[in-house]
């Protein structure tokens, strides 16, 4: 059978991949509908499921020519799709349903922040222990830009959705709001950044952790910042209600595009969408600007100038990389995204509250980082999507099969702080380069690096 | 160019595959275990079952539910005891009704919106618990929130869903601001919370105006001329301590000083030596147990043994604040709304000594609300029916005579007109009833 | 381990300003300390005894823990984040030997020596626990890159603290009183109660057994060489592994005597009170100079102090709002513009 886009010298590697695959691929297929058919029952969304997956995995689409695409490409297609056949799908053993749309829509706002510590933990290998604080900020600048927050400051409407145009305060867009946390929260990343980057790896880690205690308590005490009575964050009271994203009116009739997407309700290819379906898909959107940034960045030189500081910083200061501003560089992009994904949580969640920032919530991102794979993109979006799952509806549901089937009542949430040390200790014991390691971070922590410090504190 | 295309089609038969795979799954029937959200045991027939990852099965009598009512509560953390009591409470009030309202058979589910990692209530989990009632349409009703802050995220989503807006009634929620305006609210309250304008929320206890303005009245009858303000720098305690600050000064005590205490601060032997110096006779601790109560007051009595404590009903389950601060809680003054569960008198009794035959243990004052609270619900759909927006209304109707706390009507803001404040003491290691107050109306307002 | 690589030395800020910049402002920022502390010590003096007095006590207590943390980083160079949470877990077996004991109303001889007893095994408890952490976390990891052994140790803090939770609740456990609380003397009207005292009294103690014991003692050698260079160490003969097992033996009957006396003192557990505590005491550890034993307890010292006036005392003072902040705002000024800390450094790199 002549195959379009292989190469005649590719085509034996290509049987060889092709059978070697479809072995393991059929096993593993085949196993799994046994094991979800004994507990959950046949359907037919499993045969197609198990159908689709072997197809992904068993060809060696990187031996194509164009191949390299599909894998992302199907990808994208399943995601995008994911509302429409949901309802569908099976259920798993153990883990029960397969997440809602709106827990889709939270995995993938976290994914968007892994994606981003990734460029600090990952690329650039320096440990950032305080990534709630981008988060904060970048939820705390829709905060100041899309509520009646500053009331007092007159009325500005710059794009505004879902408010009346007398309300109070700065509405601006939320496209904008959030590019423009995006831009505030690298600014805040740099000058945070300019001091403290030039530590070494653990003390690092220690002034990022206080950074990141430091911000939510001056969110919390911000109604009355250093008693000169400026409200800043409205202290613990929060701030509430942020503005949904939306296209307005003349797009919207334009295009049919929602207007205000908390009231959007449409039918649309046989199934009725209603608000959750668009702010996924917007997360989504977000979601894949995100990769492909990350992805152009590891390519650039940029990238490779991370890559070099992360193996051998004396070696790299004597290639000519420069160290400060390359680190910084890492910070900034870091923080951009996640100053992206804090501003537009916020404006899905519609309030902040500086109790929604708190230490765990690093720890939980650099989990997501870790178990998927240091320093590489795919393996964190697997990794960080199947922990925020798990953290959203996943123990809840464990919890509740469990329960169910042994008629025990164990509060599986409540082994939430251990289930996830657990992991990272784990992961780091005996498979430090994640589930999908890069071949390059693998060879780290195989050989080793020359770790040590160009800079040090000795006088 | 051929092999280009040759790319190009089969790269196109894979996107029409899964194209066909969803549209097949958009059409045909549902499949066998998998319908909808999935999850909870018992019906799966006529109801709609709410996410198994935040709620429990759902509790129904012998007949089949034809719609649900759902309760909002912090399941995890320091409350746990209290809100699990809340919600048997709620299941032992439905039981007392079989299951029905009217003509409606009703069936419950218990939710939870915090999470083991905060600890109590979580605002990730608020709002998509309210987005999940908000689109099942079987739910025509909620029992919550607990805590204020999960009710300024769950009662807009409520307000704007699909089917019409979903009847909401707390037993727990204090913060002014959720149904009206004045003292302690922010500029917009309540009307940010009700989008389209109409109102779906009502609440059995009385907002924390009542509560700041009887312990402020109760520190003036006690003489006490000097009260240093602390709060545990949270939406609830902040609040109270900020409406206490303004009412006490209204009757002209001097408040020296309103500071936060740090609930993770190691000891506050500090904070006690300042509150010593400033000459302070009453210390107003506005804030929850949870926040490290127990260790704040015994230091406070420590550094200065001769302050008189006053707290809100943050302070309850009083016997937490006994064990946490042992000895050094007596004397110590808590408000609690409402009068106290063994003064209650008809209906409230008979509640009562259900409740503590089928629990073992008497309820806690909270418990009460919750069942008051459904009882308020199911009066409203029988008036309504499955209609949410009609439930809704009917809450505004609500006139109980002869409830589990007493009689009363829900006015067009959603408040209840009780507005009794019990003030305990606790003596020896005992808490006890000291006396109820009332606080006038016109001085909360003005 | 190339400790004989020769590194740049730190390019900081303070170098790149003119030499009389960081000296100016290092005496303006003491004077307007010594000027706010002399105010108040004016205006309220028994108030501020009394202050000085929770300092230094709560001081000695997170001195303790910062050894601890000390011993570790200057061996391995690795922030045991775990080490705080070692700390509560014995706070937690100590809350629950009072209360299983009924010592509540005991007094006298029979007290001490059930102190003495609970003491003796809470710190087997705790050395037992930190040595299984090092090896089961730590020593595979001895040759990966800084970052493994880092998120391992966050790892572990995680689950510690999750044993912690189910062990005995979300809420704060309190702890029966049983030290006496009568007063050793008074100054100006303020108390030095015997709780105080009986924490000094331990801590000091400690303090000096411990620099004997690295000083004067051959496993301290050990660990002296250990820590200088470990390749060197194994070729001179010493065994790597148990001195580095020996090292988080002490550390954590270090964890497990601060554990008592902290849970007898403050008479209060939480399950995240070992982080908290961690963090604070690892600022001490880096104030002091990281590695440096008595550094440690003067960071110790100078926090609670930190934490103590700026709760308390009535004039011009942030308030307790800001305490957090400021404690971290200084861990940060430390690390940028002195990292070697205010006694020295003494790890491989440096000292």
């Amino acid at each position: 059978m002549n195959i379009p886009l292989l190469p005649a010298e590719r085509r034996a590697e290509f049987d060889a991949g092709l059978r070697h695959r479809a072995i393991r691929g059929g096993i593993a297929v085949v196993a799994g509908i046994v094991l979800v058919t004994i507990f959950s029952g046949f359907t037919v969304s499993l045969i197609v499921a198990a159908l689709v997956a072997l197809a992904l995995y068993a060809v060696p689409w990187d031996l194509l020519r164009f191949g390299r695409f599909v894998v992302p490409a199907a990808a994208i297609i399943l995601a995008i799709l994911y509302p429409y056949y949901r309802d569908d799908l099976f259920q798993i053993p153990l883990f029960g349903v397969f997440p809602s749309t709106d827990t889709a829509v939270t995995m993938t706002i976290f994914i968007m922040m892994a994606i981003g510590l990734n460029i600090v933990v990952g690329y650039a290998g320096l440990l950032d222990l305080g990534y709630v604080a981008f988060y904060a900020m970048g939820a705390y600048t829709a905060a100041w830009f899309a509520t009646p927050h500053f009331s007092e400051y007159g009325t500005h409407h710059i794009g505004s959705v879902g408010v009346s145009p007398e309300s109070p305060g700065f509405h601006v867009s939320i496209w904008l709001v959030v590019l423009m946390a995006g831009l505030f929260t690298a600014i805040v990343g740099v000058i945070i950044g300019l001091p403290t980057l030039r530590l070494r790896g653990d003390y690092l880690a220690i002034v990022t952790l206080g950074f990141g205690e430091i911000m939510p308590q001056i969110a919390r005490n911000g109604d009355d910042l250093f008693g000169t009575g400026f409200n800043l964050t409205n202290g613990a009271q929060g701030i509430n209600p942020i503005d949904p994203p939306g296209f307005g009116n003349a797009i919207s009739d334009l295009t049919g595009l929602p207007s205000d997407y908390l009231t959007f309700n449409a039918d649309f290819l046989g199934k009725e969408l209603g608000n959750i379906e668009v702010f996924y898909w917007t997360a989504l959107g977000l979601l894949l600007f995100t990769v492909f940034c990350s992805v152009r960045l590891r390519d650039s030189r940029l990238g490779r100038a991370w890559v070099a500081i992360r193996e051998d910083e004396t070696a790299a200061a004597a290639m000519g990389v420069p160290l400060m501003r390359t680190k910084t560089w890492a910070y900034a992009a870091g923080a951009f995204f996640g100053g992206i994904a804090g501003a537009y949580y916020a404006s899905f969640k519609g309030a902040v509250f500086p109790d929604d920032f708190f230490f765990n919530i690093s720890v939980f991102i650099l989990c997501m980082v870790i178990l998927g794979g240091m320093g590489n993109v795919w393996g964190v979006i697997v990794g960080g999507g199947f922990l925020a799952y798990l953290n959203q509806e996943g123990l809840g549901n464990i919890g509740a099969e469990i329960n169910e089937t042994f008629g025990t009542n164990i509060d599986v949430p409540l082994y939430q702080f251990g289930i996830f040390g657990a992991i990272l200790v784990l992961v780091m014991l005996f498979k430090p380069e994640g589930l999908i390691p890069s071949a390059r971070r693998k060879a780290e922590f195989e050989e080793g690096v020359s770790d040590e410090p160009l800079y040090d504190v000795q006088r | 160019m051929i092999l280009r295309k040759r790319g190009v089609l089969g790269f196109l038969i894979l996107l029409v595959a899964v194209l066909a795979f969803a549209a097949a799954g958009c059409g045909g029937d549902d499949d066998g275990g998998s319908s909808g959200d999935g999850g909870g045991g018992g019906g799966g027939g006529s109801v709609e079952a709410l996410p198994s990852a935040s709620c429990g099965p759902i509790r129904q009598g012998s007949e089949e539910p034809q719609a649900l009512i759902a309760s909002d509560l912090p399941l995890q953390g320091s409350n746990r005891s209290l809100t699990t009591e809340m919600a048997d409470a709620i299941e032992f009030v439905l039981e007392q009704h079989e299951w029905k309202a009217g003509d409606t058979v009703l069936g419950y589910q218990s939710c939870d919106d915090s999470t083991a990692q905060a600890g109590s209530w979580d605002s990730a989990k608020c709002s998509s618990n309210a987005r999940a009632y908000a689109n099942n349409e079987s739910v025509i009703g909620l029992v919550g929130t607990f805590n204020s802050g999960c009710a300024k995220l769950v009662i807009p989503v409520l307000n704007r869903a699909p089917g019409g807006s979903v009847a909401m009634v707390s037993p727990a929620n204090t913060y002014p601001g959720l149904t009206e305006g004045g003292p302690g609210t922010e500029t917009g309250e309540p009307d940010n919370y009700y989008p389209t304008g109409k109102r779906n929320y009502t609440r059995v206890v009385w907002n924390d105006q009542f509560q700041g303005a009887a312990n402020a009245t109760y520190a003036d009858e006690l003489g006490l001329k000097k009260i240093f303000v602390l709060n545990d720098s949270e939406t609830y305690g902040q609040g109270i301590a900020n409406l206490f600050v303004k009412y006490a000064e209204k009757l002209g005590i001097e408040i020296l000083g309103n500071q936060k205490w740090d609930k993770k601060a190691t000891s506050y032997e500090s904070l006690a030596s300042r509150i010593k110096s400033s000459g302070a006779d009453a210390v107003f601790l506005g804030g929850i147990v949870c926040n490290n109560g127990g260790k704040l007051i015994k230091d406070i009595k420590a550094g200065a043994p001769d302050v008189q404590l006053l707290g809100p009903d943050g302070w309850t389950p009083i016997s937490a604040t006994i064990e946490g601060a042992g000895a050094s809680a007596n004397d110590m003054y808590i408000t609690q709304p409402g009068i106290p569960v063994d003064q209650l008198t008809g209906a409230g009794k008979e509640f009562t000594d259900g409740f503590t035959e089928k629990a073992g243990k008497a309820p806690n004052p909270y418990t009460a609300y919750a069942a008051q609270a459904v009882e308020v619900l199911i009066a409203a759909i029988e008036k309504g029916g499955t209609d949410r927006a009609a439930v809704s209304a009917a809450l505004f109707e609500t006139d109980i005579t002869d409830g589990i706390i007493g009689d009363f009507q829900i006015d067009e803001n959603g408040d209840t007109t009780l507005g009794k404040v019990s003030i305990y003491q606790i003596k020896a290691g005992e808490e006890t009833f000291v006396k109820n107050v009332t606080p006038e109306l016109d001085f909360i307002e003005g | 381990m190339a400790t004989q690589a020769r590194r740049l030395p730190l390019p900081t800020l303070a170098g790149r300003l003119p030499g009389y910049v960081m000296p100016a402002v290092a005496f303006l920022l003491v004077a307007l300390l010594v000027v706010w502390l002399g105010v108040n010590l004016y205006k309220t003096p028994s108030e501020f005894y009394g202050l000085f007095l929770i300092g230094l006590t709560n001081g000695a207590i997170y001195g303790l823990v910062a050894l601890g943390y000390s011993l570790v980083y200057g061996i391995l160079e690795l922030i045991n984040f775990a080490h705080g949470d070692v700390f509560m877990l014995g706070g937690m077996l100590v809350a629950t030997m009072v209360a299983s004991f009924g010592l509540a109303g005991d007094s006298g001889v029979f007290l001490w020596a059930m102190i003495l007893l609970m003491l003796v095994i809470v710190m087997a408890f705790c050395a037992v626990i930190n040595t299984t952490i090092e090896l089961v976390a730590y020593r595979r990891l001895r040759h990966a890159p800084r970052l493994a052994p880092l998120i391992t140790a966050i790892g572990m803090s995680f689950i510690l603290q999750n044993i912690g939770l189910v062990w005995k609740g979300a809420r704060p456990t309190s702890v029966d009183s049983i030290l006496p609380r009568g007063e050793v003397f008074s100054i100006g009207g303020v108390a030095y109660t015997w709780d105080k005292l009986i924490v000094l009294l331990f801590t000091v103690p400690v303090l000096v057994v411990l620099v004997l014991l690295v000083q004067r003692t051959r496993q301290g050698k050990a660990m002296r060489a250990t820590a200088q260079d470990r390749d060197a160490s194994a070729m001179m003969g010493i065994n790597v592994n148990r001195t580095i097992s020996f090292t988080f033996f002490i550390a954590g009957a270090l964890a497990g005597a601060a554990g008592l006396l902290y849970a007898l003192y403050i008479t209060n557990i939480r399950y995240d009170e070992g982080f908290r505590l961690g963090l604070i005491a690892f600022t001490a550890a880096v104030v002091g100079g990281i590695g440096n034993l008595p550094g440690a307890v003067l960071g110790g010292l100078l926090i609670a102090m930190i934490e103590s006036f700026n709760n308390g005392l009535g004039w011009a003072t942030p308030g307790s709002d800001w305490t957090q902040s400021i404690i971290f705002g200084l861990l940060i000024t430390i690390l940028v513009f002195r990292p070697e800390g205010l006694l020295g450094e003494q790890t491989p790199e440096g000292g």
